[in-house]
């Protein structure tokens, strides 16, 4: 006879049975060899996939290959080439109007500075006490070697005003060409270190788990058994806490440790890289400056070969040599002033030069490093999905060879019959990373 | 007494159940798989690929020097097609055979093992017959392989051809649909992550380009594979089939429920 009481009993026989059954084999088994299994058992690999502990990773790694393609895509979108045509005509307006601009102040300005060269002279020979003929003569020299000189030195600031330009130009594209290459340098070193000790977290990751795969899936088959004692219970699950605060400690400790490794590598590239540059943009520079002072030497001397005026033969040698000193001052009061309107004429010009270099795609490189990037971090998704899958095998064929099953499929198109082993090889990668 | 009576009356059907069972689903085991990388290792193979490559290259010259002197995309496109055609006659030239001899022996070997179908061994990751080794050794031996009398016999692992059913129709349509509407999501994404300063900027904007193509996918793909699974569960239903796996890995055997899930999906 049946009575609720002996159901009740029935139930929790059941319930032990079960238990001792889960551990045994890891769970209430199916009959393998039903007419609807026929020893055949098959695993969604995707779907085990997505629970792994490294999944979180996989998707990281996917996302960086996701955005790399994205970018790589940009340069073709915003402009045809009618579009560029009509934008270089702009920036070739805009460099022109900036070479009219400072051709048009450097004129101004040795207009400039010809007529207070002229007053200064008017003035020391007045200073002097030279008068008449001498005194007219001697601004007439004056203003006729003035007005001489304005014009040598107008070609003659021209000339150097287009060397400086050539040259600078030379300077600045050497100059960036050097710097992007050493930060590039850089960038795939800095980069290279952070795969190689995120790889080691990886492992070590994996090392721990399996380490102690086999205490934690002992302890979570006794933490299955229904009839296991409260005080039992609460010591397993103690157990399983260690074990996870002991990877959690060890795993972090590993990373703080490649973090900090990885703040001093980053300096000591940072302060590698900034010397190396410095060094190398010095020695660039400085041989354009080498070359734009034997340029201005030979422009000065070409201006000075013009010689001071002549001045009249009677004026006492002491007005004679102030006369010169006025000239030689202008002269190079006007060097110092014609530099920065040079100066600022490149400036115009280097950003210009920018504008032009993007427009005609100057950002090529960009995209091959970005294909290396790329290609770098495919073969980490590869091997990280490899170890991934291969872990998710290995627990699939332990289930499989414990629970006798004959053959097992990963990745069926449809299933009529067979046994899917997806929920519990999941549950089994789940229970050795808690 | 009634309940006794049931009880024992459940008992004895259980017996029978479990003994007909018993009596009728036998475990799968003429299923055999075959690791066609290791295959493809053979020095045979190496050779053949190498003859390939290097013809390959040969071929990439003489179009590299051609290309330069076609005028238009149409022009382009047809000589791009003459190369291909030529280097395909080449792979058909030199491996060729090679498959033939290499189809030859795993025939051979799954008759003489009774196999009713040889899978690629990506797919099987517990149990089943390694029949690699066998295959090699017929395959190198220096003997002509004579092709098995008797067909496999009939398998309870199906197949469907994925390339054939991606011709139907419908799924052409939803295909082509989602090809255009990613591409032109690329763009419109690509330009705004030019635009984008920052690295969360940039993170953001790739979350919303990964979840406007997969709302897309969900509308446009998900019905249609939910409806080709479960036309294919069907379908092996009817044929009493265990499994359906995709042709690309099946080598020899099985059996063949394209065209019925063909037919399903026309429905």
């Amino acid at each position: 006879m049946s009575s609720p009481n002996s159901a009740g009993r029935l139930a929790r026989l059941a319930a032990v049975l079960c238990a001792g059954a889960t551990l045994a084999t890891g769970g209430c088994a199916p009959n393998v060899h039903s007419s609807a299994i026929r020893g055949t058992g098959y695993i969604r690999l995707d779907d085990v996939v997505k629970h792994h502990p490294l999944y979180a990773q996989l998707t990281q790694l996917d996302d960086a290959i996701a955005a790399i393609n994205l970018q790589v895509v940009a340069p073709q979108v915003p402009l045809s080439a009618k579009q560029i045509t009509a934008q270089v005509a702009v920036l070739n307006g805009q460099l022109r109007a900036a070479q009219d601009r400072a051709n048009k102040i450097l004129a101004q300005k040795q207009r400039d500075y010809a007529r207070r060269e002229q007053q200064a002279v008017s003035a020391a020979l007045a200073a002097a006490g030279v008068r008449g003929s001498g005194a007219s003569a001697a601004q007439q020299m004056s203003g006729a070697s003035a007005q001489q000189a304005a014009q040598a030195e107008q070609a003659a600031n021209a000339d150097l005003m287009a060397y400086q330009q050539n040259v600078i130009a030379q300077d600045n594209a050497a100059s960036s060409s050097v710097a992007k290459q050493l930060q590039t340098q850089a960038a795939q070193k800095y980069r290279a270190k952070a795969e190689q000790l995120q790889q080691n977290e990886t492992d070590l990751s994996l090392r721990l788990t399996q380490q102690d795969a086999a205490t934690r899936l002992a302890v979570k088959m006794k933490l299955n058994n229904l009839a296991l004692e409260p005080d039992a219970r609460k010591q397993a699950q103690a157990q399983l806490a260690a074990l996870a605060a002991k990877e959690s400690a060890a795993l972090g400790a590993q990373r703080n440790a490649d973090e900090a490794t990885l703040r001093a590598y980053r300096a000591d590239l940072d302060r590698q890289t900034g010397g190396a540059i410095r060094s190398q943009v010095g020695a660039i520079t400085a041989q354009t400056r080498v070359k734009l002072e034997e340029r201005r030497d030979q422009v000065g001397s070409q201006l000075r070969s013009l010689g001071p005026p002549s001045l009249p033969a009677n004026l006492p040698p002491n007005v004679q040599s102030r006369i010169a000193a006025i000239h030689k001052q202008f002269i190079s009061q006007f060097q110092a002033d014609a530099s920065k309107t040079v100066a600022e004429y490149n400036d115009t010009k280097t950003d210009l030069d920018r504008q032009f270099a993007a427009l005609h795609g100057a950002d090529v490189g960009a995209t091959g490093a970005a294909a290396k990037e790329l290609q770098a971090l495919q073969k980490r998704r590869s091997d990280l999905y490899q170890q991934i899958v291969a872990q998710a095998e290995r627990d699939a064929r332990r289930v499989a060879k414990d629970q006798g099953f004959s053959i097992v499929f990963v990745n069926v198109w449809a299933a009529a019959g067979g046994y899917d082993l997806t929920s519990q090889v999941i549950k089994d990668i789940e229970s050795q990373h808690e | 007494m009634k309940i006794r009576s049931a009880i024992l009356f459940a008992g004895a059907l259980s017996a029978t159940t479990w003994m007909a069972s018993g009596a009728i689903a036998a475990d799968l085991t003429d299923v055999g798989y075959v690791d066609q990388a290791d295959v493809a290792n053979l020095p045979v193979f190496v050779n053949a690929n190498r003859q390939l490559a290097s013809y390959k290259s040969q071929l990439d010259g003489q179009f590299n020097a051609q290309v330069k002197h076609v005028k238009t995309d149409a022009e382009r496109q047809q000589l791009a097609l003459q190369f291909q055609q030529q280097l395909q006659d080449k792979q058909r030239e030199i491996v060729g055979p090679l498959l033939q001899r290499a189809q030859l022996a795993i025939a051979a070997v799954s008759s003489t093992r009774n196999l009713s179908v040889v899978v690629d061994k990506r797919i099987v990751i517990y149990g089943g017959q390694d029949i690699t080794r066998d295959v090699e050794a017929v395959f190198t031996s220096p003997q002509a392989i004579t092709p098995p009398v008797a067909t496999p016999p009939p398998s309870e692992i199906g197949f469907v051809d994925q390339t054939v059913l991606d011709g139907v129709p419908k799924v052409q349509t939803a295909n082509s649909a989602m090809n255009q509407f990613e591409t032109t999501q690329r763009q419109v994404y690509a330009a705004r992550m030019a635009q984008a300063r920052s690295s969360s900027e940039k993170q953001q904007i790739l979350q919303q380009f990964n979840k406007t193509v997969a709302d897309k996918q969900d509308q446009l793909l998900k019905p249609l594979v939910d409806q080709t699974r479960s036309a294919t569960s069907a379908v092996a239903r009817k044929k009493n089939l265990v499994l359906v796996v995709d042709k690309a890995d099946v080598i020899s055997g099985g059996t063949d429920i394209t065209a019925d899930v063909q037919n399903e999906l026309a429905k």
